[in-house]
């Protein structure tokens, strides 16, 4: 048999074994059988030296063409083999996509807390500063400097937290008391106005107590978020702008708001703040108790009488401050029945919000 | 105040619709808390006539009739009165009726006889004193026709909640002045007449003396003899009940009637039993003495002290003033002759004497909001005509008038431009005076202004501002146009230490605790169930009224009320809790007025962070989840000096707890609560905790982050397992590798511990011993590091720390 038959020969033993090998690894192994350093076509191809010179082109051309078929042939087998193995692969590994995922539990924050973030957002894009005070106050913060008269029932033992005072005055031996639990956030109205001059644009969000048993619309105590504002040139007219845009970036752009006149002993002239019912915008309905409108705020511009106090002049200032309780806030946003359930600490009430 | 409309439709206009006028009310700032349909009360109730009446078979005091209630069907009704016979008409209340007390009728047997409805008294439908027998009505009455058709007694009542700025919105007359102002109608002053008799004036019977004048700026006296007690005239019940009040006799009920009329509290004094002095009963207004008692309208027997203002006779105190009459000189069955009182007390001295004797009645509220000094004798007259008329009195000629002290009228300057720059409006001085025209004020043009004068009835009203408050309410706050302050200057920032707060809850969350806001009182028993201290010279901020026993205290620590919340959630079936609060603590110490707040926060873990799923199981939370929740919040807040060292508290398991160390200071502690402690809240361990200064952690908080290069060439990493004894800590060790490590040596990881177990039957490890095994990794900033290079170092790295804490290496 002459060495051309032979690589013909060699080249369809070859191509059977390509096509017989059923993996990569085994393809592999017919690769190194045939092409390796020792294989069977590379042995046959170090024949082609003894060969003569007139036989060589001939043979040289054969054993290339046999050389670049068998080359092709393991190619192909070995796309076609590498893609059925990626097929039967993804197959293997397919998985159901609705099993729970590995879940984080990063914790909530406190829907009270996020109210007052949200109010905090607001007044800081209008250019307030937050301003804190101590829970713990003197009555002159609380009631005095805010103008209550000595009588203001506000200032009884039934309503008001008092603390024991340990300063040894005399009032307290006696077993009376001007240290208390602070009722509203507006002593910090006070404490503001006491260090700085105008202008002043602050809120002041915080704790406050009073003497209520907790139920489902009280609570003994509870966060309030107060406004003051003291400029030269503040107007009536900018309270209620103020508290307008207010109410529209928290509850809505489609909620009303009206101001209606009331009393404060700090602020004159007084309102309190309504705003359109969200859920029958106005016209009366279980969830307002038929009025339409929901109270939010205590409002007003601050009373020349608490200016005496800290010393403004109200011939050249003029300001305005308004109070809300973030638990009301949040119990009309979310639909919350009973206040109590902001202080339980019930862990499946805290991560619904 | 409660607002008959019947009645105020006497005293102005209305043509409102009653909705339109609370609408208008509600915006001109005397808000309407209710509206309640008088006539709603009588459904159910009709006309009725006894056809028979019969003794009932087992009863002495009770009667069997048929009654023709209009509808052709008798009912049969079993009735307790005598004052009736066949023939009479009667209100019946049909089955299914409500009465204006709060009764529902019903189908009942009375001792064996069935009865289907109730003959109704006056008293029983709210509109008469007569409680004694039937309401008998005249003979016309229209069998079957509604009682309220036939009595008219269709009234609304309007409740308003009159501020403490405005008692003149706490009379009928005030009201109606209100009304008309905001509903540019005129109100009508009642009109009335006084026709005194003959014989002894007011003043040759009864004296006055004010012992102080602030406290008592006017005192008036009538005398009204020979009056006869009974009951009131229907028209009077009638209003006397819509105002609230309950009809007692004709002569108390005129007083109070014209105490919601006028706005002036009366008291009668049955003169006969106040003593004489210089031939004349003789009222004496002062502080009571020390030790003086009085037995008070309601029977108590009450002890005064020296700041209580009476009303005193000779002989002792006879009424506490503007507060409550005494028993002993109140008007009677039996009286004829009336002692009249209409004053002026001082309004801080009613609240007082009222708040601390829990008297609070219709009288003090007027007094305490303030009572219009030009009133008293009005008031009086008015009282005295209508006791001329319905108790059949003779009025003693005169009005003693006891005035230390005129009150003056108000005058105030009201700048008009000053006005509409501070309310942001543009009113023309004509639309002002127009506006506090209605309200009773008087204003005039003047230099600079308009000069204002202000009656004696709104003694709310003494500075210009109080003027701004009246026109802008009226002419409608909503007119107002809304603008926003355009000040300078101004900055909406946070300060460090609220941004460092806020930073501290987020990476509390990051980290999975749940925030809790909680009441922030303590039950002083916390001290000894934690087993805490405060320091020295440091105790707790006692309330001196608390709401409860429980909450007697404000908090020193959060610690208390975390595991109470814990408890609260585990009663509830919730077992993984993870919370942290952020608010003050309190104390204070001997000296101080004002206690010290600290910000504090704290965090609980209890359970797991959720429960065993699918792929992820469940882990049991304890010390290392709660240390992994502070190196957390550390890394997050970019606090890096930093470390626990263990330390032990009475509420802490000893051997898991430690303080928590920032930059060499104790900033709070962390550790699972000890089983004792976990008893004393009733929680189901293990719960572990920290508590640490929020102040503290934000002073350590890194003001400035710079950047570092990030590695360019591969690191080499070598193991080491090193046995050392049961009591080395890992901290001890590691710090031991880093000393030892050079500029070379990156970082060091623990990740693995291993102990042979006590009862273990294989030991793997000498006793007492334990391995640690760290992947130490080695790198250079400027090249590949090469075996040969590392080797060296490593070798000499683990020579030195096995030298410095005793270890050797496990093979």
């Amino acid at each position: 048999m002459g060495i051309v038959d032979e690589l013909q020969a060699l080249q369809s033993e070859a191509l059977n074994a390509v096509g017989a090998a059923n993996d990569l690894e085994a393809l592999e192994a017919v690769r190194i059988e045939y092409l390796g350093k020792k294989g069977s076509l590379t042995r046959v191809l170090r024949g082609l030296g003894s060969l003569s010179a007139e036989e060589r082109p001939a043979v040289g051309k054969v054993s290339n063409e046999v050389r670049g078929a068998l080359e092709a042939g393991l190619e192909a087998r070995r796309v076609m083999l590498a893609d059925a193995a990626l097929a039967s692969r993804l197959v293997a590994e397919e998985i159901d996509v609705t099993l729970p995922g590995v879940h984080r539990y990063p914790g909530k924050r406190h829907v009270i807390n996020q109210v007052v973030d949200e109010i905090v957002q607001v007044f800081l894009g209008l250019g307030y500063e937050i301003a804190e005070g101590p829970e713990v106050e003197l009555d002159y913060y609380n009631f005095t400097a805010l103008n209550h008269p000595p009588e203001h029932p506000a200032r009884a033992a039934t309503d008001t937290f008092y603390v024991r005072d340990l300063s040894g005055e005399s009032a307290a031996v006696e077993g009376e008391s001007d240290v208390l639990l602070r009722t509203h956030t507006s002593p910090v109205q006070v404490h503001v106005m006491e260090r700085e001059q105008p202008p002043i644009y602050v809120l002041a969000p915080g704790k406050v107590y009073r003497r209520d048993v907790a139920d489902p619309s009280h609570l003994p105590q509870f966060t309030q978020i107060e406004g003051l504002v003291v400029d030269e040139g503040i107007t009536f007219g900018d309270l209620k702008g103020t508290l307008e845009h207010f109410v529209r970036e928290l509850f809505g752009p489609d909620r009303r708001v009206r101001l209606r006149p009331h009393f404060f002993p700090f602020t004159e002239p007084s309102a309190e703040v309504d705003i359109s019912c969200g859920m029958c915008d106005g016209k009366g309905c279980r969830s307002c108790g038929g009025e339409g409108w929901l109270e939010v705020l205590g409002s007003g511009m601050v009373d020349p009488n608490v200016f005496g106090y800290v010393g403004i002049d109200p011939e050249r200032y003029s300001g305005f401050a308004f109070g809300m309780g973030a638990e009301r806030i949040a119990a009309l946003k979310y639909g919350v029945p009973d206040l109590r359930l902001f202080v339980d600490g019930d862990m499946r009430f805290l991560r619904q919000f | 105040m409660r607002v008959s409309l019947k009645w105020l439709k006497e005293l102005v206009d209305i043509d409102l619709s009653v909705e339109a006028l609370c609408d208008r009310l509600d915006m001109t700032g005397t808000k309407v808390e209710a509206v309640r349909v008088l006539g709603e009360a009588f459904e159910g109730v009709v006309v009725g006539q006894v056809l028979t009446r019969e003794q009932h078979p087992d009863a002495d005091k009770l009667s069997y009739c048929s009654v023709d209630v209009g509808d052709g069907t008798p009912r049969k009704i079993v009735c307790g009165a005598s004052n009736f016979a066949a023939g009479d008409k009667v209100p019946v209340a049909l089955v299914g009726a409500t009465l204006p007390n709060g009764m529902t009728i019903k189908r009942a047997k009375l001792r064996g006889l069935e009865s289907e409805g109730m003959l109704c008294s006056a008293t029983e439908l709210g509109v008469g004193s007569d409680a004694s027998g039937l309401l008998i009505l005249p003979v016309d009455a229209p069998v079957g026709m509604p009682y309220a058709q036939y009595a008219g007694v269709g009234d609304t009542v309007i409740q308003l909640e009159v501020t403490p700025n405005r008692p003149d919105c706490l009379s009928m007359t005030g009201v109606a002045r209100e009304v008309g102002a905001v509903t540019g109608k005129q109100a009508r002053e009642p009109r009335f007449t006084v026709s005194e008799a003959g014989g002894s004036r007011a003043d040759e019977l009864v004296s006055i003396t004010i012992e102080d004048a602030a406290m008592c700026p006017r005192y008036t006296a009538r005398v009204i003899r020979n009056v006869k007690i009974g009951p009131s005239p229907d028209w009077l019940a009638e209003r006397v009940t819509a105002a609230g009040a309950r009809p007692i006799n004709n002569v108390v009920d005129i007083t109070n009637y014209v105490m919601f009329e006028l706005g002036q509290p009366l008291h009668a004094f049955d003169l006969s039993t106040i003593a004489v002095q210089d031939g004349r009963a003789a009222i004496i207004v002062r502080p009571a003495r020390p030790g003086e008692r009085l037995q008070t309208l309601d029977g108590q027997d009450r002890v005064l002290t020296e700041d209580t203002l009476v009303i005193a006779d000779p002989s002792g105190p006879v009424a506490l003033a503007g507060v409550m009459g005494g028993a002993a000189t109140e008007v009677a069955d039996g009286t004829t002759d009336i002692l009249l009182e209409a004053a002026v007390f001082d309004r801080a001295s009613v609240s007082k004497t009222s708040r601390r004797l829990g008297l609070i009645s219709e009288a003090s509220l007027r007094f305490e909001r303030g009572v219009d000094p030009e009133l008293a004798a009005r008031a009086s007259d008015r009282a005295a005509a209508l006791l001329a008329e319905f108790a059949g009195g003779e009025v003693a000629a005169g009005i003693v008038d006891e005035r230390p002290e005129k009150a003056r009228a108000m005058r105030l300057t009201l700048r008009v431009e000053t006005m509409n720059a501070f309310l942001g409006i543009a009113l023309k001085p004509q639309e002002v005076m127009d506006i506090l025209g209605a309200l009773g004020l008087f204003a005039e043009p003047a230099e600079g202004g308009l000069i204002v004068t202000v009656p004696t009835f709104r003694p709310d009203l003494v500075r210009e501002v109080d003027l701004y408050e009246e026109v802008v309410r009226v002419w409608g706050m909503e007119r107002v146009p809304s603008t926003l302050p355009g000040g300078r200057e101004r900055v909406g920032t946070l300060t460090p230490f609220q941004k460092h707060r806020d930073r501290i809850g987020a990476a509390l969350r990051c980290a999975g605790l749940n925030e809790h806001i909680g009441l922030q009182f303590a039950d002083p028993t916390d001290m000894v169930r934690l087993g805490w201290s405060l320091g020295p010279d440091e105790v707790p901020v006692d309330l001196l009224n608390p709401m409860s026993e429980e909450q007697a205290q404000m908090r020193w620590t959060l610690t208390a009320g975390l595991l109470r919340t814990v408890s609260y959630n585990q009663r509830r079936g919730v077992a993984d809790v993870h919370l942290y609060e952020l608010g003050n603590v309190f104390w204070t110490s001997p000296g101080r007025k004002l206690p010290k707040e600290r910000m504090t926060v704290a965090g609980v873990l209890a359970g797991a962070w959720d429960k065993a799923a699918w792929n992820v199981a469940a882990s049991h939370l304890g010390f290392f989840d709660g240390k992994g929740v502070i190196e957390t919040l550390m890394e997050e807040i970019d606090v890096s000096r930093w470390k626990v060292r263990a330390a032990e508290h009475p509420w802490l398991q000893p051997g898991r707890s430690a303080d928590v160390i920032v930059a060499g200071d104790v900033v709070g502690w962390i550790g699972e609560i000890a089983p004792a402690t976990l008893d004393a809240y009733e929680v189901t361990g293990p719960v572990t905790m920290f508590e640490l200064n929020v102040k503290m952690l934000s002073k350590a908080i890194a003001t400035k982050i710079r950047y570092q290069d990030l590695p360019r060439y591969p690191a080499a990493t070598l193991d080491i397992a090193l046995i050392v004894d049961a009591s080395v800590t890992e901290e001890r060790v590691r710090e031991a590798i880093t000393k030892a490590g050079g500029t070379l040596l990156e970082s060091v990881r623990l990740f693995d511990v291993y102990q042979d177990s006590a009862g273990a039957a294989e030991r793997r490890l000498p006793s007492g011993k334990k391995s640690l095994a760290f992947s130490l990794t080695y790198r250079a900033a400027d090249r590949t590091l090469t075996d040969e290079e590392v080797k060296p170092v490593h070798e000499r790295l683990v020579r030195k720390v096995c030298t410095a804490v005793d270890a050797s290496m496990r093979s």
